[in-house]
């Protein structure tokens, strides 16, 4: 019987081989490659497979996450421009693809695992970034940003967050994205509430709040990035940026006084009753936490696309919509401007050379024109570019922020390596059900960095 | 007698053949989509590799060293073992229970059947959905009823103790239409034959399911087991849908830890050790199970 | 005489008092069944507002139509449509004929290979999904079907077909040998037999099978996504995304467009059922 098994195994294998093999390289260009024309990926230098490369280029694709309005049209705007105005010159021309944000990361690693990764493709920067310029699929666009005057336009910091190694390897796009707690004004005018500028006072109105029967933070906690907000401002305004960083390059721990400061402050907020109940199941896909506010809850710690979505979905909340950065902590020696963010809430890379990339890039160059700024901001969002600025009403607060900034750290679940992301929360999230120690979910993240760190050191 | 051998052997190959012949469309297949990508599986399990570089290190079999010590991986195991176990103790006895009632009443019972298949057409995303609303803690169902009768929120989805069997509930509540179809189909190969000449028997509907219907019906109800067994162990949709593992990780499934590995977390080696770690339970637990319930039987 | 009469009239009552069980439980049944469709039904008349304050299970304000004429009007809607019916017809043909091909062997002739095979049907069922994307990913450029609805038969076929082959194996060795039996004498060959006797016989398992993988194959997801990408390849699953923001969802359109697409389904149903029954009487004739 076992000999037997062995045999059709073994018989089957061959098969499936010959089959799935046949082809693997072999096959002539079916010309609908995700990849378009290039991509092997063991070559850190792609090269077109027509090397001549000068005339009638091809196709470049483009992979977003544009599947809904608005950031459909704001995403379109630079393929059509670019079709329309240089694919009769340069003879590429720009597919886009599109999917949706909860499948994309997916879609993209499946892609890239099976070697045929998109010529330009979006992404969120931080430890994916890292780990895609590893693999030889982001090409270093320092040069390009140059040639095409690209710095004069982005911000400075947004840029940044697409560097590593002091090489641009991703362009910013569509939002600044930061962290910031939303109210209602009419009502906190109504009830005379005042914007809390320290943690103390903080407590004190989430106190009054809880004792008017209002619940503090609308928070929608099920996919855990939400409730590690809370986590990474707490953590950030008793020690500072330079806590993860350090965690990051083995210099530092994330256990230690910051990190199970921010995990005992949690909890006691949770005791106190500042948090929804059933927070750690409530969505914010559904929308879970906006409506908690629109139902009168205190304040809502979130980044500031929501802008957008309580534009678009409840204009009549929106006009009293305000909103103020995560208050002071009183005492501490860290900076107390520091924002939790990321600029560019979208950022694009390149898998492309030569001629291919500088066409790519040029598309993607349109992303920072003055009539696309517009676009971009109409739609609510307040796009990573100098001469950027926002009329919205609900963007004043946030630009007085974002100004005065010393420093923005970038999520910890996009910054972190993505196995140490994960860890951070899933255990971020056990702060709010008390299902262990401030101290164990600390130690449990820096478990994660040590791995991770033992095995790239 | 020569003759005859050589007769017996003949129909034997001419068997043979007929076997290979209709086997092969099927067999080809799954070399192709299954085999052969569960063969990459155990190759990528010996290597360190993120999942999308070209570059795979070759590290032996370390990562099944660190799975087999992986407690992360035994708790989605053990959850697992929880599904599977729930999965059949609520979804055999009211499949059956819907089944034989669909019997009893015949054609009269097309709407019952009908309407109580729905829940298998809908898709896991609108399920998900509406059972996270139904299970919410502000104006969800049972938070609701709760609250009617003086009580409190219910968080059975937030709360680490009783979210996998919330979960559970739902996955059974998905599933129990498949089963209620599969034993009608069991149900309607018994002859209308046998259950004249056990009335004529005088044994009323009650003693016929029990001594005559549900004995033909054991041979369907043994594999109903098994793609109960298989499918909870590889369970994956409604869970990552409902919670994605959370909160902490205490619904997280060996396929979601797998899912989180391979995709998400550039861990494509380690996810590989998982899938193929998962194969082997799955396929040694069928394969235990099927010999127990085959027990004296054929083979 | 007295005796026996009251005992059928006790036991009249009993069958009464059973009955009466029987049917407050099957009703009782029907709402837990039913309750989460209709609401899905109900949401896609909500305003999008209103599908984030309410959650779910409660009764929209006014019915608005808009959701369902936004997305029957949507061009997309029925290319992703057509799409999905072809790929549904096309597997599902090919997947009921060569499972019940495999099935016939396995559960009919004594060859030596029986036994491996039979587990390699198992093993194939135990493979989880997600581990494939990969190899396949690349396998379907490799044939050159990237991007093309044809990709999805064949991963769609071959993941049912374990599953298939395990349910009608089964199912065949319930056919009474019998009936094979007389046909050896009026001198079927094997091959005639299985398409004279087995299969017609099979078809209460067939219509199971193709309702069960019919909704699995309508509702198919990971290759959909993983294998298309062009919007006039795509399928009905991915419809939904058309809805789905980065960080907003308009829930009401999706349970819309989830309503519209499970219609075809429903009607597929009532239609197999028809068919469950008549395999039942052929099966009832011939036996």
């Amino acid at each position: 019987m076992k000999k037997k098994l062995a045999l059709l195994l073994a018989a089957m294998m061959l098969l499936s081989l010959t089959l799935a093999g046949c082809g693997g390289g072999k096959t002539p260009n079916t010309g609908n490659n995700p990849g378009g024309e290039t991509s092997d990926p063991g070559d850190n230098n792609p090269s077109d497979s027509n090397p001549g490369g000068s005339s009638n280029g091809g196709t470049i694709t483009f992979w977003n996450i544009a599947t809904d309005e608005p950031d459909k049209t704001v995403f379109s705007y630079a393929v059509d421009q670019y079709n329309t105005n240089d694919a009769p010159n340069s003879g590429f021309t720009i597919e886009q693809v599109s999917t949706v944000n909860d499948q994309y990361k997916s879609k993209l690693a499946v892609a890239m695992g099976a070697g045929e990764c998109p010529d330009v493709y979006t992404h969120w920067t931080g430890g994916s970034l890292a780990e895609y310029v590893k693999s030889g699929y982001a090409q270093d666009l320092t040069e390009l940003v140059d040639k095409y005057g690209l710095r004069d336009r982005y911000t400075e910091a947004s840029l940044a967050q697409g560097t590593v190694d002091g090489k641009i390897y991703a362009l910013p796009t569509k939002n600044n994205s930061i962290a910031a707690f939303f109210y209602d004004k009419a009502m906190w005018a109504e009830k005379g509430y005042e914007i809390p500028t320290t943690i103390a006072e903080l407590e004190a109105l989430c106190d009054k709040m809880v004792a008017d029967g209002i619940v503090p933070f609308a928070l929608a906690n099920q996919p855990q990035w939400t409730g590690s907000m809370y986590y990474m401002y707490l953590v950030t305004r008793h020690g500072g940026p330079d806590i993860v960083t350090n965690a990051y390059d083995g210099s530092g721990s994330l256990v230690n006084d910051s990190t199970i400061y921010a995990g005992q402050k949690i909890q006691e907020w949770v005791n106190k009753g500042y948090f929804p109940a059933g927070v750690n199941s409530l969505s914010p896909d559904n929308g879970d936490d906006r409506a908690l506010l629109y139902q009168g809850a205190g304040m809502m710690l979130q980044g500031s696309w929501q802008v957008g979505s309580i534009k678009s979905e409840n204009p009549e909340f929106y006009e009293n919509l305000g909103c103020f950065a995560f208050p002071a902590l009183e005492g501490s020696s860290a900076d107390q401007t520091a924002i939790v963010g990321t600029l560019g809430d979208v950022f694009i890379s390149f898998n492309c050379t030569g001629e291919k990339l500088e066409e790519a890039v040029k598309m993607v160059s349109y992303y920072s024109t003055d009539e696309w700024m517009k676009l971009d901001i109409e739609s609510g969002n307040l796009p990573p570019l100098k001469a950027a600025t926002s009329e919205e009403p609900a963007w004043q607060d946030l630009l007085v922020i974002l100004n005065d900034a010393s420093a923005v750290q970038l999520w910890w679940d996009q910054y972190l390596p993505a196995a140490v992301a994960d860890v951070h929360k899933s255990a971020s999230q056990k702060c709010f059900d008390a299902s262990a120690t401030p101290e164990a979910i600390a130690q449990e993240q820096q478990d994660a960095m040590d791995e991770y760190l033992a095995q790239n050191g | 007698m020569n003759n005859n051998v050589s007769l017996a052997q003949k129909r034997r190959r001419s068997y043979g053949i007929c076997a290979a012949v209709f086997l092969f469309p099927v067999l080809l297949f799954l070399a192709v989509y299954l085999l052969y990508p569960i063969i990459a599986t155990f190759f990528n399990s010996l290597h360190q590799w993120n999942g999308i570089s070209a570059d795979k290190k070759f590290i032996g079999l370390a990562n099944w060293s660190k799975l087999v010590t992986d407690s992360d991986f035994w708790r989605a195991f053990w959850n697992n073992i929880k599904v599977m176990v729930l999965s059949l103790i609520v979804q055999m006895p009211i499949g059956i229970l819907l089944a034989t009632f669909l019997d009893a009443v015949g054609k009269k019972g097309n709407a019952f059947k009908a309407l109580w298949f729905l829940p298998m057409l809908m898709s896991s995303v609108a399920v998900g959905y509406l059972f996270r609303y139904a299970l919410a803690t502000n104006g969800g169902i049972i938070s609701s009823i709760s609250q009617l009768f003086g009580g409190g929120v219910v968080d059975l989805l937030g709360n680490q103790a009783t979210a996998l069997y919330a979960v559970i509930g739902v996955v059974c509540w998905q599933f129990i239409p498949f089963y209620m179809v599969y034993y009608i189909a069991g149900y309607s190969s018994i002859s209308p034959d046998i259950y004249e000449a056990s009335i004529i028997d005088g044994s009323t509907r009650g003693q016929y399911v029990r001594h005559i219907a549900l004995p033909l019906l054991v041979p369907t109800i043994k594999s109903a087991i098994i793609l109960s067994l298989i499918g909870s162990l590889k369970y994956f949709d409604l869970v990552y849908v409902m919670t994605g593992g959370g909160p902490g990780t205490s619904t997280e499934l060996m396929a979601t830890y797998m899912y989180k590995n391979s995709f998400d977390t550039f861990n494509m080696g380690y996810g590989s050790a998982i899938a193929a770690g998962m194969f082997i339970l799955i396929t040694l637990f069928a394969s235990i199970v099927m010999r127990l319930l085959n027990g004296r039987g054929n083979d | 005489m007295a005796k026996t009469d009251i005992q059928l009239k006790k036991s009249a009552q009993k069958k009464r008092t059973a009955w009466a069980v029987a049917i407050i439980l099957a009703v009782l049944w029907l709402l837990v069944a039913f309750v989460p469709f209709l609401f899905m039904v109900l949401t896609g008349f909500k305003q999008k507002l209103e599908t984030i304050m309410y959650g779910a299970f409660h009764l929209p304000e006014t019915l608005y139509l808009q959701n369902y004429i936004d997305v029957i009007t949507d061009v997309n809607f029925w290319i992703y449509f057509r799409n999905s019916v072809i790929v549904l017809v096309v597997s599902l043909v090919i997947l009921l004929f060569i499972s019940a091909c495999a099935a016939y062997p396995l559960s009919r002739f004594r060859f030596r290979l029986r036994g491996p095979v039979y587990l390699l049907i198992v093993a194939a069922m135990s493979v989880p999904i997600h581990v494939t994307m990969i190899p396949i990913f690349q396998m379907t450029i490799n044939m050159g079907l990237y991007d093309t609805i044809w990709a999805l038969v064949p991963t769609s076929v071959a993941f049912a077909s374990p599953i298939s082959v395990f349910i009608l194996t089964g199912f065949m060795e319930g056919i009474p040998r019998e009936l094979e039996e007389a046909s050896d004498v009026d001198g079927c060959g094997l091959y005639r037999r299985f398409f004279k006797i087995i299969l017609p016989l099979s078809t209460p398992g067939l219509s199971t099978l193709a309702i069960y993988n019919g909704v699995n194959i309508w509702n198919e997801f990971i290759f959909a996504f993983t294998l298309t990408q062009s919007n006039g390849n795509r399928t009905l699953p991915l419809a939904l995304w058309n809805y789905q923001g980065q960080y907003a969802s308009n829930t009401a359109m999706i349970m819309a467009c989830l309503t519209l697409s499970v219609m075809p389904m429903i009607i597929l149903f009532i239609i197999m059922q028809d068919k469950l029954v008549k395999g039942m009487m052929a099966g009832a004739v011939k036996g």
